[in-house]
């Protein structure tokens, strides 16, 4: 620990990167337990799902005016934290930064574990969701709703093989090295290592693909957060009708995939003892590019309300004032100042870009972003233009309900889970990749 | 200071009159309407008071007149109804404080119509007939044609039988909500008033419009309705005939499944042919 990851590089060898990536293939007592404890949860989680599946949306605290409440929300910041694949592996290995190596694979774990619980996400938003096929049989193609479809499905394919290419070799490894194995996992490396001989040929072939693929991703996942953008952008609600909807929610999306990579990667680098890959570097880099994505998330923000407060167009006013000084201005001063501008701040502090400073603010830019989803969503629905009139008082208002909070609660453990799951089958950090920097290192 | 004996000045006389009752002198009081109040003339009348009165007398029947002193009073109410005919005709007349005196404006018949509108809020009342002496009321025909070579509604109005000059004739279009006054006219020696016709207004698919005439001559008034081919047919277009955004899905813009697919297409492309490769994995070398 603490020191500079060049200097490491002398005592590894071949043998002792392998040994050091491998050990965190097992199921050890640690995963039992932890997993244990999400199952648990899930089931709970699940056990108000199966409430709500029975009842129908009405136990939760949506009504007429407030439709879309924290379970959009959420689907909001998962879509936005599975951005961060992209961007780590795919901008920044372009351009050619060598550090970002040993964490990409966990940025690649994020971007899975997100997209795929978005999707689920969402279900959960349907009062009847035994007529999903119904968006594929009466879907229009006119909708933003199908498009978002169509691009979260093709984001997952994208990043699930983009994850998968440069883990053949090290799946392979696993195939010859550990032992002591249950049965199916051996059986699901041999299955998945696709024959991998480890020759020229076929390093170049996954090179290839793996080059595709990054190219392909950028504009796709762009794609999926503009989007997601257009489900409320496309409308004419004061506070969603906005052009700059787009990039604003790209650039938020950096700053919640940027800090869900920080907590991973503390937790994994503690968990797996990978001090020697996840270095002090690696936080101190990290931090700075969160500092950079806040700055432009800042400028977005600052963009999203000077404007339409300096016009001050009739219906602009009790949108504008609700959020600076009215209704929802504690939330919205939190998540701005406590979420997003004193954290990036903290930040530019090297101290506070060591691991653990680094990891504990970044936990709290984190959940000020799923909560800044929130002010994006909810307060917006709440000053239509026509007046909320004859409506029972509850309508004039939005509460999330406990099954509501519980089941949002569940798709969190999901994500968790599909991380913990990924972790513990596969290397976090490549190996061969490792191996073959120290090659070029030892060369030069 | 100025300003405050100002106000009180202008405001003051308001008061003044209002507080005194409003005596109709004894010879208006007993007037009553030469006109019928059949469902044409109440129907006039109610459009009258929804134009000019329903301001500061309100919604009839849910006594919300504006909070005057003394008040306006709702036209349904017992008060109101209290009062003959004359009564009511003489005050929309003459006016009074803050309230508008209609003579300058309404015809006589329109405030007949108005007080007809009132009558008609009250079952109990019972229209008195008029006597109309020694003055025979003729009989009104009419005969309604369109002259296409000069683009006006011909007229043709008989008093008896007879053509005559001078019977006031008045011509309007149907509306959804109410009519569309083409103009008034008097009839010329032939008996006839001619109507400018404006061809662009909106007609059915024929082109028919249905025209409202009404002539009178002295106390007597005869109205007619017909639907006619006046104005060019109108050509009605279905908002979602063709392809929009807004339109069913088989009716979706060209250029959008095109890039839509294109583009789903391009990268799945990407995608199978990535896979395919990669099944053929184990035979590269």
């Amino acid at each position: 620990m603490g020191k500079v990851r060049e200097e490491e590089m002398d005592l590894l060898s071949e043998s002792r990167i392998e040994e050091d990536l491998l050990r965190n293939v097992n199921w050890s007592k640690k995963f039992k337990i932890w997993f244990g404890f999400l199952t648990v949860l899930l089931i709970v989680c699940l056990w108000f799902y199966i409430q709500q599946l029975r009842k129908g949306l009405g136990i939760t605290g949506m009504h007429d005016i407030v439709s879309w409440g924290i379970y959009i929300s959420n689907f909001v910041f998962f879509i936005a934290a599975s951005l961060i694949g992209m961007l780590i592996s795919s901008v920044m290995g372009m351009i050619g930064y060598k550090w970002i190596k040993p964490i990409s694979r966990i940025a690649e774990i994020i971007a899975v574990a997100f997209a795929l619980v978005a999707g689920i996400v969402i279900i959960t938003d349907m009062g009847r969701p035994d007529r999903l096929h119904h968006l594929v049989l009466y879907g229009r193609i006119q909708s933003p709703i199908i498009w978002d479809i169509a691009v979260v499905i093709t984001y997952l394919a994208l990043s699930l093989l983009l994850l998968y290419i440069p883990l053949i070799p090290d799946i392979s490894l696993c195939n010859d090295k550990l032992t002591g194995l249950p049965k199916f996992q051996q059986k699901m490396y041999k299955v998945l290592s696709l024959g991998w001989a480890g020759n020229e040929a076929q390093y170049k072939t996954i090179k290839r693909y793996f080059q595709i693929l990054l190219i392909v991703i950028i504009p796709v996942a762009l794609a999926i957060h503009t989007v997601t953008s257009w489900l409320f952008a496309m409308t004419l609600r004061t506070g969603w009708d906005s052009p700059i909807f787009g990039p604003y929610f790209v650039s938020g999306a950096f700053v919640a995939g940027c800090a869900a990579v920080i907590i991973a990667m503390y937790f994994i680098q503690r968990n797996y003892m990978l001090q020697d890959y996840i270095t002090d570097m690696h936080f101190d880099r990290m931090g700075k590019l969160l500092v950079l994505v806040s700055l432009v998330y800042v400028y977005f923000n600052i963009n999203e309300i000077i404007v339409p407060a300096y016009k001050f167009k009739p219906t602009e006013i009790k949108h504008i004032g609700n959020l600076l000084y009215g209704h929802d201005s504690v939330l919205f001063w939190l998540v701005q100042a406590g979420g997003l501008i004193i954290p990036f701040m903290l930040l530019m502090i090297p101290k506070m870009r060591k691991p653990l400073p680094s990891m504990l603010i970044s936990v709290v830019i984190l959940v000020a972003a799923w909560f800044k989803r929130y002010v994006i969503v909810v307060p917006t629905q709440l000053e239509p233009y026509m007046p909320i009139q004859n409506m029972p008082e509850s309508y004039h208002s939005y509460t999330p309900t406990i099954p509501e909070i519980a089941i949002t609660v569940g798709t969190l453990v999901m994500v968790l889970m599909v991380i913990t799951i990924l972790t513990k089958l596969f290397p976090v950090v490549s190996v061969w990749e490792m191996k073959e920097e120290l090659l070029q290192e030892n060369q030069s | 200071m100025k300003k405050l004996i100002l106000i009180t000045i202008v405001i003051l006389p308001l008061f003044v009159a209002a507080q005194e009752t409003w005596v109709v002198p004894e010879t208006n009081l007993e007037k009553i309407s030469p006109f019928v109040f059949d469902d044409d003339l109440i129907k006039d009348g109610e459009a009258l008071y929804e134009n000019l009165c329903i301001s500061c007398h309100g919604t009839v029947r849910k006594n919300n007149p504006m909070v005057f002193v003394p008040s306006p009073g709702d036209p349904a109410s017992e008060k109101f109804q209290s009062q003959t005919d004359g009564s009511m005709f003489y005050k929309i007349n003459k006016g009074r404080g803050g309230m508008p005196g209609f003579e300058p404006t309404l015809e006589e018949e329109e405030i007949w119509s108005l007080i007809g509108y009132f009558r008609s809020l009250n079952k109990a009342y019972i229209q008195p007939e008029f006597d109309y002496g020694d003055e025979v009321l003729s009989e009104l025909a009419m005969a309604l044609s369109y002259d296409a070579n000069v683009d006006k509604l011909v007229v043709k109005v008989t008093s008896n039988g007879e053509m005559k000059s001078g019977i006031k004739v008045s011509a309007a279009v149907k509306g959804l909500f109410g009519k569309y006054i083409l103009e008034n006219e008097e009839t010329n020696e032939t008996g006839i008033a001619y109507f400018n016709v404006d061809r662009k207004m909106p007609g059915d698919e024929e082109g028919n419009l249905t025209v409202q005439v009404r002539a009178q001559e002295g106390y007597s008034i005869k109205k007619t309705e017909q639907t006619m081919q006046l104005v060019e047919p109108t050509v009605k277009t279905d908002l979602i005939a063709g392809r929009h955004l807004w339109s069913k899905a088989l009716k979706a813009p060209i250029w959008l499944i095109v890039v839509f697919n294109l583009i789903v297409s391009c990268i799945w492309g990407i995608i199978i042919y990535i896979i395919i490769g990669l099944v053929r994995l184990k035979k590269v070398s």
